[in-house]
This record gives C-alpha cells, sequence and structure tokens, in this order.
C-alpha cells in the first residue's frame, strides 16, 4: 500500500536460474513497486540481489570518482580489493583499459550505465533486475550493453529481469514474460504464447502495440 | 517547400553540421536519425533560425523562411510549457506572437484530433498527464496554422502505448492540415511507422538520404545499417516473418 492505494495485490513469483524475464506493464502499473518489494524481500532472505536504476545519475556520486565507487561496492559487499575481478567484470562489458581515476561525467552516459552494470554483478547477484535499461542510451549502445549484459549473466547462471513499459524490447530479450496491470500480475508465460496467445485484455493491448512496423524482407 | 542548402554550423569552436542538404515538401515527413550528439537539436535550432549558419542557408520555397512560419514541438512535454500559465494561455500564444484572432472553432477540432478534453487547457501543464502535456504541445505547435513543424524526440517522454495512439493523431492531423514536418529522432520504429523519407545524420555530416521503405529494406551507410539492426535487437522493429 502506499498513500492508502493498493499499489501491488498479492503476488507469487518464482525464477529460474540463469532466465531472461520481462516486467512489462504501462506506465503506473505497479512495476516499480513490485522491483522494490522483490529487492526489498529477496535481500531480507539473504539472496544476493542488484538492481540498475533506468538512469547512471541515480546510482553514481556525481563527485566522487569511479574508482571510489568500485572500492565503496567492495567494502559495502565484505570484498576484499581484487584488481583482477574488477578486470574481469570491465571486460565483460566492455570497459577494460578505461581509467578510472575520473568522475562519472569523464565518462559518456553509455559508458557509465555499463559501469554501474559491472558494480552490480560484482556482488554475483542470483537476480539482476534491469529498470528500463534502454531508456537513457542511444540504440546502437543499448543494444550492445544488453548482448554484453545476457552474455555474463549467461557465464554465471545469473537471472535477469527486465522491467520495461516496452512489450516489443521486452519481447525481442527475455525468454518468459510477466505481465502487470493495475498491480495485479495478469500473464506469466514464455515469450512466444504471450506473443500469440496473450490471454488478459491488458496483455492483448500491450500485443497489438507491440512493435512501430515490421521490416520488409 | 523547405530547402535546406549546405548548412555548416560552428559551435564553441567545433563543426556541428557540416554541409548539411535537405528537402521537405508539404505533407510530408522527414525523419532525421541519430545518436546523441550527432546534430540533430542544432538542424532544429538553425532550421527555426535561433543559430545563424557559418555557411549555406535555410529557405522556404525559394526565400528566406518568414518568422511564424516554423513552429517546434519540444521533447519534455511539460518543460515545454510556462508552469504558471494555464495550457489554454500557452496554446493560444503563437496567435497573439502574430496579431491573430482566436479561432474557437478550430480550437475546438484540433482539440477533438488531439483528445484533449476542452476542459484540460484550463489547467496547469503540472495538473495534467505527461501524454496529454504533449499533445497540447502538438496543438500549440498547430493552432496558427504554420506549413512546417519541426518535432524534436516528440514521443520519447510518453510510455509504449501511448506513443503510438499518439503518433496516429498527429499524422491524421497532418493529412488535414497538410504541414511538412521535420521529425529528429533515435527512435527508428517511429519512423519506419510513420516518415515517408529518412536521413541519417552522424557526426554533423548527412550519411544517406531515401524514401523510408528504400532505407528500411536496404540501408546503404554502414552506420545506418547499425542502427536498423540495433532497433530490431531492441525489439522497436519486428522482423517480417514468412508465414
Amino acid at each position: 500500500m502506499r498513500a492508502g492505494r493498493t499499489i501491488l495485490h498479492p503476488t507469487d513469483l518464482s525464477f529460474a536460474p540463469g532466465d531472461r524475464i520481462g516486467l512489462v506493464g504501462p506506465s503506473g502499473s505497479g512495476k516499480s513497486t513490485l522491483c522494490h518489494a522483490l529487492v526489498d524481500q529477496l535481500q531480507a532472505r539473504g539472496v544476493a540481489v542488484a538492481h540498475v536504476p533506468q538512469s547512471p545519475d541515480e546510482a553514481l556520486d556525481p563527485l566522487r570518482r569511479l574508482d571510489f565507487h568500485w572500492s565503496q561496492a567492495e567494502r559495502a559487499l565484505g570484498l576484499a580489493p581484487d584488481a583482477a575481478r574488477r578486470a574481469q567484470l570491465l571486460r565483460a562489458l566492455d570497459l577494460e583499459g578505461r581509467p578510472l581515476n575520473v568522475r562519472p561525467w569523464g565518462w559518456s552516459r553509455g559508458m557509465q550505465q555499463r559501469f554501474v552494470i559491472a558494480l552490480a554483478l560484482l556482488a554475483s547477484p542470483a537476480l539482476l533486475v534491469l529498470d528500463e535499461p534502454t531508456s537513457a542510451l542511444d540504440p546502437i549502445v543499448a543494444a550492445t550493453t544488453l548482448e554484453l549484459v545476457e552474455a555474463q549473466a549467461a557465464r554465471t547462471g545469473t537471472t535477469l529481469l527486465i522491467v520495461t513499459h516496452d512489450l516489443g524490447l521486452a519481447a525481442a530479450r527475455a525468454r518468459r514474460l510477466l505481465v502487470l496491470h493495475e498491480g495485479k500480475l495478469v500473464e506469466d508465460s514464455d515469450t512466444g504464447t504471450l506473443l500469440t496467445k496473450p490471454q488478459s485484455t491488458a496483455a492483448q493491448a500491450l500485443v497489438a502495440h507491440r512493435n512501430w512496423a515490421d521490416l520488409p524482407c | 517547400m523547405l530547402t535546406v542548402e549546405t548548412l555548416t554550423v560552428t559551435r564553441g569552436g567545433r563543426t556541428v553540421l557540416r554541409d548539411v542538404n535537405l528537402t521537405l515538401a508539404p505533407g510530408r515527413t522527414l525523419a532525421v536519425l541519430g545518436q546523441s550528439g550527432a546534430g540533430k537539436s542544432t538542424l532544429v535550432a538553425s532550421v527555426l533560425g535561433l543559430l545563424r549558419p557559418d555557411h549555406g542557408q535555410v529557405r522556404w520555397n525559394g526565400a528566406p523562411l518568414p518568422r511564424g512560419a516554423a513552429a517546434l514541438v519540444m521533447q519534455e512535454p511539460r518543460a515545454a510549457f510556462n508552469p504558471r500559465l494555464t495550457l489554454r494561455r500557452s496554446v493560444q500564444e503563437p496567435l497573439r506572437a502574430r496579431r491573430l484572432p482566436d479561432d474557437p472553432v478550430r480550437l475546438a477540432r484540433l482539440c477533438r484530433g488531439l483528445e484533449l478534453p476542452p476542459e484540460s487547457l484550463d489547467r496547469l501543464p503540472g495538473q495534467v498527464s505527461i501524454g496529454q502535456a504533449q499533445r497540447a504541445g502538438v496543438l500549440r505547435a498547430l493552432i496558427a496554422a504554420p506549413p512546417l513543424i519541426l518535432f524534436d524526440e516528440p514521443l520519447s517522454a510518453l510510455d509504449a502505448m501511448t506513443q503510438k495512439h499518439t503518433a496516429r493523431m498527429i499524422s491524421e492531423l497532418q493529412r488535414e492540415e497538410g504541414f511538412a514536418a521535420l521529425v529528429v529522432t533515435h527512435d527508428l520504429g517511429y519512423a519506419a511507422a510513420h516518415a515517408d523519407a529518412i536521413a541519417v545524420l552522424r557526426a554533423g555530416q548527412i550519411e544517406e538520404t531515401a524514401e523510408t521503405a528504400t532505407f528500411f529494406a536496404a540501408p546503404q551507410s554502414a552506420y545506418g545499417r547499425s542502427l536498423v539492426e540495433a532497433a530490431v535487437s531492441l525489439g522497436a522493429l519486428g522482423r517480417q516473418t514468412a508465414a
């Protein structure tokens, strides 16, 4: 409940390791509330879970250098500094060899977003929540970033939860789709089934507006 | 007819646009695609006459673009309005600026076309939804019937379903009103569905221009191809499958 209004109705969910899941719904459907509730509940049970916000500005302190962010995250997670691990994670997100002794704005937004994802992966999360991962980025950068995260998640068995208002994006990247409508989980099925046989009115409306157009063959 | 001829603009010692050539006929939509920093916003400001080019020119039917002949729809609908004026006051501003009389019949017709309830115009920009505020932005651009409307990422603040609905309303009004639309965007899906022609802008230069169907069937530049691949990979464009 928020401000006396039920934002999220009782919801049961289970995630398979290494799965790629899309959580879709229009603005105000309760996506962010569900994410925050998931992160809180899982953390309370000792499950490693990481959340990458929509914009890197929400995650990085503009006055602190990137190497400070990294060592602070290591301290918070109780990890000893490990240069090899850092190099490996940065390499996975195509940031190898970039100097970290700069403040966030010394890097492009796409690089900042990938840095935040690398920080999130430092926790070796069982679940990585990506909130509207493409909205702050240009399409080429966004596509590359998602491909890098997916490859890394596949290597480590991390489950990815992509939260977006855009069914086209979720369908292109996820194997399983959850549809949220007015705080209720109205659909939970594999991507192919949802696209061809959406059951709920909310999912049918999303499917009807999935892509702008088809490419001519 | 809008013609942009060998437009070159320098800002802060950096050449932001170099030798840009474009044409756009009335009733048509030209989408200028490009990533952040490609020079899209500089192009918009130059066409509006807000920036003086170092070289080249912007012309309308062979003459300099007359004052008030072009209107702009901005990316962030709420930021585009004075927060202390009702939408009605802001929407009618272009008429006042050009000393034109109010036209309640036209206003009512445009409101219908944009699905804006007339009473929503008596609210402040912060009191309506983002979708309504953006449609009020389109209404303000259209009210004085300019022959050219520039759209700077007009849909990016809206959610996926609202985007598609708003785009259809704009296209419908364009058919009725016949304005030329210059849209700068990085949303290839929107361009594929609603533009007649495409221009790809990269690092201040036009990489290619083509009719929309031609472009999406076979982009000529390597950069155009990466844009199309990224849009497919992000699900903005479907890949047609033979049934």
